[in-house]
Order: structure tokens, then sequence, then C-alpha cells
């Protein structure tokens, strides 16, 4: 007979859990960013609508700024944000160019659907400098996107209109099935956006983008519900770890 | 917006074919999908002059050469006699009117107007409203026609407070509020201006006699009203955008060769009422701005012809036509300029920008994320609307769920909600945190960030921690041991006003994480995070059947190798398994495994009946070994 005592005993492996997936995509970006030279920079969820649209160059009449489109909050004194360039903003005010800074976290807009939800993530980026133009812009696109999807991704300008930018751009890259996947809006930073954080728009230029992290993250997971992140299943969440 | 391929490309003179059109148009940074001859257009909301088949053209000239196919009627006109009052400039800068009467309003529509209505026009009304409709499509510019003989007393245009009922030409009724711009006549409201006309004064298929209504409405003025008042309306989706102030008499004419066209005219009458002379925008000709915000060397010739042929006029400077709201400076012109090279066409140039440090892993949400995951907990992320209100809390003023219409001040909901959703879904051990900024108000708003944490269930699935329960010792152990003060406060969170039947306890933890002592920190460590691009695999919304199985292994010796095949057993159906217990039993001399394994389809509820016919296949070849049973298999 043998034994027992000589049997180890069976080994444990440590339980882990995991970081949500949205959270990983964030970190991830703001980590390329952050080696490309940018910084990040920090502001509130609960924005003005001078900073969420005013200094942003977003009219009164732009549609984002109806009731149907924007949570407005306490008798609309304020908006919960509906993007995190105001963050931008706020920076850019304290600081003189060479700026570049990156800017991420949650951001709201009234929608809620099989794509839309009311809240989802973004991360931002605004470079100005002297001399920057619309072919930096392309370079630095084209940079992100290959250190996201590798060299051989496929990348496609097409204008678009954002009032922060002109020129304006949406940037799609092919998928595997061979459709265009719309991936991130930038452009030319607006002068008059530059103009109302207080920099000389005659001596300064800027490029900024944005990407939506939720996007990032169905199609680098290959998740093809965007709910999914947001149902709390362990079922799910225990694959990211 | 729907156009007929065929319409647009009576427009160009060259004759571009579907695919070389659909290619130009993503070029200029017109979205659209075909079908058949039709382009569903998807334009952004600044190219307002891009929403009609000449608009398009105007853009797409500069690849195609442009035709001008337009006819219009360019015979004199009287003078129009109208009582009308413009009581608000601001709202309406400019505004004209055409009467026209026609001997008979029973036609046959001319090929081009049949033809409008049988690919996207969709149903016909009268010759009036249906012409208006086409020159809309066509030009632009939406018209209103009213019914003269209805209309008898002073026209007036004003921007009022109004609380009435309107009902509309399409006979649906909407009760105004607050300010609106409407046209009134006898104190009757009968159009909401710039959005849908009245009933009272809409044409019929008899009406001979018509007001043709062509206005400038300032974006501002209108946007907003068709949701309001939900009523799809083309011409709101127009006048929003932008319309053009300087087509109104040739849009008129237009109206009039159309009607021309169709019914023998008795009289036409014409008057334009404008409030301050058009005010042109002029840009300084300089191809250095445009170069130095693009990164291009276009020559000064290129960059004239460019803009020629997207219809500017180029004399001393660059005058942008009225049609073009989007056009002010040369950032403007830049990119007009790159649509028409084309964005893919300009080269990139590098920036000099130096690496930076990224420093995300040391701060504290950091540390403390890395910790718990290290511990077995999950992360999630929840939406922050709740119907909880607390003095602090943050009210919404246009919630999405009118129930949800404060913002959470505390976490501990969200993760109770988390934690129930996952104990329904068969979870028997659940750890989950958040780490989110919470807002409140007193007198400014303040921002804090929080963590919140849930446990209930099993410690863990090992033979270890199986048969311990998460409880208030292990948050303490984990949370407060080696801390000479209680750092975090433990609350355990009852089940009697949660919609369960678990018995399971509770416990809950929720911090600000500023007022977390630096001692704690300092007793965690800073990871580095790598990031797994794993293939993710949908999951299974069937429910879960968990199977428990006690083995006796005799011989001691082989314990190690069955446990390596329990362990590499896999099957579509099994979702999880482990070894819950083990037990040596020293007076018997042998060794009890405890392995669980979890049964799930992803096509769904599996019946006992199929779970043991896997279960016998996947034990079978265990079982044939000597000196291991099943006791009661």
């Amino acid at each position: 007979m043998s034994n027992l005592d000589n049997i180890n005993l069976p080994s444990i492996s440590k339980e882990l859990g995991s970081l949500h997936p949205i959270n990983q995509i964030k970190d991830h970006l703001l980590k390329l960013l952050a080696d490309i030279g940018f910084e990040e920079v920090h502001g509130p969820e609960i924005e003005t609508e001078k900073f969420n649209f005013d200094m942003l160059n977003i009219k009164k009449s732009h549609p984002a700024r109806q009731m149907h489109d924007t949570f407005y909050a306490e008798g609309k004194k304020n908006v919960l944000r509906t993007h995190t360039s105001p963050v931008q903003i706020r920076s850019m005010l304290e600081s003189k160019p060479p700026i570049a800074f990156t800017s991420a976290g949650k951001v709201y807009r009234k929608d809620d659907d099989a794509t839309h939800l009311p809240m989802f993530h973004q991360v931002e980026g605004i470079y100005v400098d002297e001399n920057v133009t619309f072919a930096n812009l392309k370079h630095l696109i084209h940079q992100i996107l290959h250190e996201l999807f590798g060299n051989n991704v496929e990348i496609r300008f097409r204008p678009s209109y954002f009032p922060f930018t002109e020129p304006s751009a949406e940037v799609d890259i092919l998928s595997e099935s061979g459709k265009w996947l719309e991936i991130l809006g930038c452009g030319v930073v607006n002068p008059i956006v530059l103009e109302n954080c207080n920099i000389d728009s005659n001596k300064y230029s800027g490029l900024a983008f944005g990407l939506g992290v939720e996007r990032i993250a169905m199609l680098k997971y290959g998740v093809n519900d965007i709910r999914e992140f947001y149902k709390s299943n362990l079922d799910f969440l225990a694959q990211f770890k | 917006m729907k156009i007929n391929y065929l319409d647009l490309t009576n427009f160009l003179s060259e004759k571009p074919s579907k695919e070389e059109l659909s290619q130009k148009l993503f070029q200029l940074g017109h979205e659209h999908e075909i079908h058949g001859d039709i382009f569903d257009m998807e334009l952004t909301p600044n190219r307002g002059d891009c929403l009609s088949l000449i608009g398009l053209a105007r853009d797409l000239a500069v690849f195609f050469g442009k035709s001008n196919s337009i006819e219009l009627f360019n015979d004199d006109i009287e003078p129009l006699e109208i009582d009308f009052e413009n009581l608000s400039s601001k709202d309406c800068p400019k505004i004209s009117f055409l009467e026209i009467e026609i001997e008979d309003s029973k036609v046959e529509y001319k090929a081009y107007l049949e033809n409008y209505f049988n690919t996207i026009g969709g149903n016909k009304a009268n010759l009036f409203t249906d012409i208006s409709n086409y020159i809309s499509y066509e030009l632009g510019q939406p018209t209103h026609c009213f019914d003269r003989k209805v209309i008898k007393n002073k026209l007036i245009f004003e921007n009022k407070k109004c609380n009435a009922i309107f009902k509309t030409l399409l006979g649906s009724e909407v009760s105004l509020k607050d300010r609106n711009c409407v046209f009134s006549s006898n104190s009757e409201i009968i159009s909401l201006a710039g959005v849908m006309g009245g009933a009272s004064t809409a044409c019929s298929f008899n009406t001979k006699k018509v007001l043709v209504e062509c206005a400038y409405f300032n974006p501002e003025s209108i946007i907003g009203k068709s949701i309001k008042y939900n009523l799809v309306s083309d011409a709101a989706h127009k006048f929003e955008r932008g319309v053009d102030i300087a087509s109104q008499e040739m849009v008129l004419r237009r109206f009039t060769k159309i009607v021309q066209d169709h019914a023998k005219i008795k009289s036409i009458k014409f008057k334009s009422f404008a409030e301050e002379a058009l005010k042109n925008i002029n840009i300084p000709i300089d191809v250095n701005k445009i170069n130095k915000i693009l990164g291009t060397s276009l020559k000064n010739d290129e960059y004239l012809r460019h803009l020629k042929g997207l219809g500017f006029h180029i004399s001393d400077e660059i005058k942008v036509p009225s049609y073009r709201h989007d056009i002010e400076t040369n950032n403007d012109l830049a990119e007009e300029i790159a649509r028409v090279i084309g964005y893919n066409n300009i080269k990139s140039t590098p920036i000099n920008l130096q690496k930076i440090a990224y420093n995300n892993h040391d701060g504290k949400a950091a540390k403390l994320e890395s910790f718990l995951v290290n511990n077995g907990f999950s992360e999630v992320i929840n939406f922050p609307f709740t119907p909880n209100k607390e003095k602090e809390s943050i009210n919404i003023d246009n919630p999405l769920d009118s129930n949800r219409n404060n913002l959470r001040i505390s976490l501990k909901d969200s993760l109770i909600d988390n934690l129930l959703y996952n104990e329904r879904r068969q979870k028997d051990s659940i750890k989950l945190f958040e780490i989110s900024d919470i807002y409140t108000k007193d007198e400014v708003i303040k921002q804090q960030k929080k963590l919140g944490l849930i446990i209930s269930g099993r410690q863990g699935h090992n033979y270890n921690d199986f048969s311990k329960k998460l409880d208030r010792n292990y948050l303490n152990n984990l949370l407060n041991e080696n801390h000479d003060i209680d750092i975090f406060e433990i609350v355990e969170i009852s089940r009697s006003s949660l919609n369960t039947k678990k018995k399971d306890k509770i416990f809950y933890v929720e911090a600000t994480i500023e007022d977390i002592p630096m001692s704690f920190f300092s007793k965690l460590s800073t990871q580095q995070r790598f990031i797994d691009f794993i293939k993710y695999k949908p999951i299974s919304e069937y429910p879960s059947s968990a199977r428990d199985f006690s083995f006796v292994i005799e011989d001691v010796q082989v314990v190690h190798e069955i446990l390596e095949m329990l362990d590499n057993i896999s099957d579509e159906i099994i979702k999880d398994s482990f070894l819950f217990d083990y037990y040596k039993d020293d007076k018997r001399k042998i060794i009890k495994l405890g392995y669980r394994f979890i049964f799930q389809s992803h096509l769904k509820t599996l019946s006992d009946s199929e779970i043991n016919k896997k279960v016998n296949e996947i034990l079978s070849p265990i079982l044939e070994i000597d000196g291991i049973s099943i006791p009661g298999m």
C-alpha cells in the first residue's frame, strides 16, 4: 500500500478577476498615445454649455444641443458632457503651446438602441504648435491605426463635419470582411477654438482626433453587440482576464 | 435624402457612371447608399446647400462640369399687391410671394414630374403642392402653397407665444406651445412657418388660384420645431440647415415655368420683401495660407481653378456663393480644396513629439484595481442613472427614462443589481467592483472618485475555498488586516428587500478613494498591465446545470493521472469543471475527489438525459482504470 503522505496535493491556481474590457482598451489607447507624446489631462463629466458647446464653436442651432441629443441637468444649468473635448478646452486655457493632450472617459448622449448607448467612452487627443497641418494629422492617424490594427491595415479618409475642426475628416479601416468601418473622427483645429482658448491662431495651428472606445473594443475583441459591455455578466467579463 | 441618378446627371455636362459618381460623392464627403438608380444621401449638417439636385450638381461640377438645364419663366411678371406684414424680420429676413391663377387644375403630368412621383416623390396631392415638392427636390428651396381664395385678410408673419391647436395640411393636430414662428390671418394660425402649412388654407385638387410663399428662415428660428411637434417635414430639414437667400425669384420663376408646362396661366404676380441687403462674404486670395493649413504645395492657378469649379466667383477676392453658409474662413476653403484633391491624395508628414512616460499604473485607483483583480474581483461599469433621489443628487432635466432622472450618489445599488443578475445566472461565487466618479451637488457640483465592491457566495471553486463563504471576515482579512485601524467599513446588505431567494450573505464596501490612507496603498504594488486581445466567445443565455461526482481512489498513485484526465475534458456543452473537494482518508488509505462539471448549451436548455449521456461519455474512460469508483454510479 502507498503512503498517502507521499502524494502531493493537487495544485491550486489563483482565481483572478479582470479589469473591464473598456477600461483595458482605454488604457491601451492612452499608453499608445503617451508613447507618441500625448499627455493625459482630466476634467469633469458634468459640464456647462460654455465648455461643452460654446467654446468648441458648436452654435446654439446645432442639432447636438437639442434636448433630444444631450442630457441637461439642474434646470439646464449643466449638461452631461457629450464628448471629452471640454477637458481639452479647460486644459488649453491653462497652458501655452506647444501642447499635446489626451482626454479620456465617459461621455453621454441621449440615445438608447441596439447600436447606441446613453453612456460610452471616448479617447481624444489634441496637438497645437506652430505649423501643424492636415498632412501632419494624416501621418499621426496612420501611426495610431497602424499601432492598433497592424501596419497592413487599409485606411481611408473622408470629408466630414465637426464645428471644432476645419477641415474635418472621418477615417475608415477596411475590415477582414471587405467592409469599410468608421473608426475615428479628426481634423485641423478650427482657429475659432484656438482663439476661444486665448491661443493666437495666426501663429499656432492644431490637430485633433477622437476615438470611440467601445467601437475599438468591439473590433479588437470581436464583440458584436455593444450592450454586452454593460450587462456585468461574469461569463462575459471573465473572458478579458 | 433620395436622389435619382438619372435626374442628377441631367445637371452635369459629363455623364459619369453610377460607380464614378459614387466614388466622387464619397471623395466630396457625401455618404450614400445606392439602390438601383436611387442614391440615398446622408449629408453632413453643414451642407444644407446640397439637399437638392442642383445642390449636389454644384459640388460635382468640379469633376463633371455643369449643364444648365433648368428652364425658367423669363417674361416680365406683374407686381403683386398683397396685404402682408413681417413682424419678425430677424427670423425671416427675406420672403417672396407668387400669385398664380390657372384655367384648369385637372392636368396630366409631364414625364419629369410624373417620374419624380413614381420614383421618390411619394403620393401626389394636387398640382400646386406637387410642383412645390418637386421644386424642393430640384432646387432645395421649400415653398408653401396657400389656397388664395381662402386668405381674405391681412397675412402676418410673426414669432409669437402660442397656446393653440393647429391642424396641419396632413390632418394631424398639434398643440402649439411657447414661442413659434407662424403665419396668421384674421387671428388664426394658418402655417407653422418653415415646418408645415395648415389645413384651413391648404390647396385642394380644385384650387385654381394659389399664393406661393418662398422664404428664408433663420435656422435658429426653425430648429427643433419638427421634433417638438412630431411632424416629419422635409421643409424644416432644409430650413434648419439654411437655404439660399438669394434664389427666391429664380425659384418662383421655375415654379411658374412648371405651372406653364401643365396649365394655361390666367395671371401671375410677384412680390418680394427683403429687410436688408444681402451680405456677401469675401475672402482674400491667399494660396500660401491654404498650403499652410493642408501641408500641401498647391499653385495659385490650381487653387483658383478648383474654387471656380465649385462655384466660387473669383475677382480680386474670393466671393462665397450665397448658398454656402458653411464657408467663412481660409480653413473652410482649405477643406474645399482638400475635398477636390481628395483627402487620400494629400501626402502625410510626421510630427515631432517626444515619447512621455505613461504613469497610469501607479495612481491610487490603478493600484486598487490591480489588487482587487489579483484577488479575484471583476470590474464592472454601470450607467449612473437612478430613480433614487437624495438631497445632493444631480437631477437630469430630460432623462431617457422618466423614472431614472437622478445621477447616483453611491455605487451600491448598481453593484447589488450586478450581483443579482449574476446569481440568476447560477453564479455562486461573486466578487465585483466598480471605480467611478460620483457627482453630487451642494452649493457647487462636487466630484469624488469612489470604489464600491460587493461579495457573496463561495470564496472560490478550488477545494480549499469551495466550502468557505465570502463574508465579513474575508473582507476584513483582505482590506483591513495589517492596518492599525479599520480603513474600510464593511456593511452587510439584507436580502429582505431584494427580489431573490438566495440565502448567502451579501457584504459591501464603499470608499472615497482620496480618503483611503496612504498606508493602505504603500502595501500595494504597482503592476505593469499588458493587454491581450482575445477573441471573444459569445456567451449563452440558457441556464447552466451542475453535476458533482465523488471519486473514490483506492490506488492513490493514480490520483494525479486521474486529475489530469478530468482537467483535460472539454466539450461544447461543458462550460466549466473543477476539483472542489480533496479528502485523504488516512485510515482507509484512500483519496476522495469531488469534481464538478457545469453544463450549458448555446442553443437550448439541456435536458437531464442529454447531460447524463454526456456524463457517461466523459466518465467511462476514467472509470475503466483500476481502483477508481464513483459510489452509487
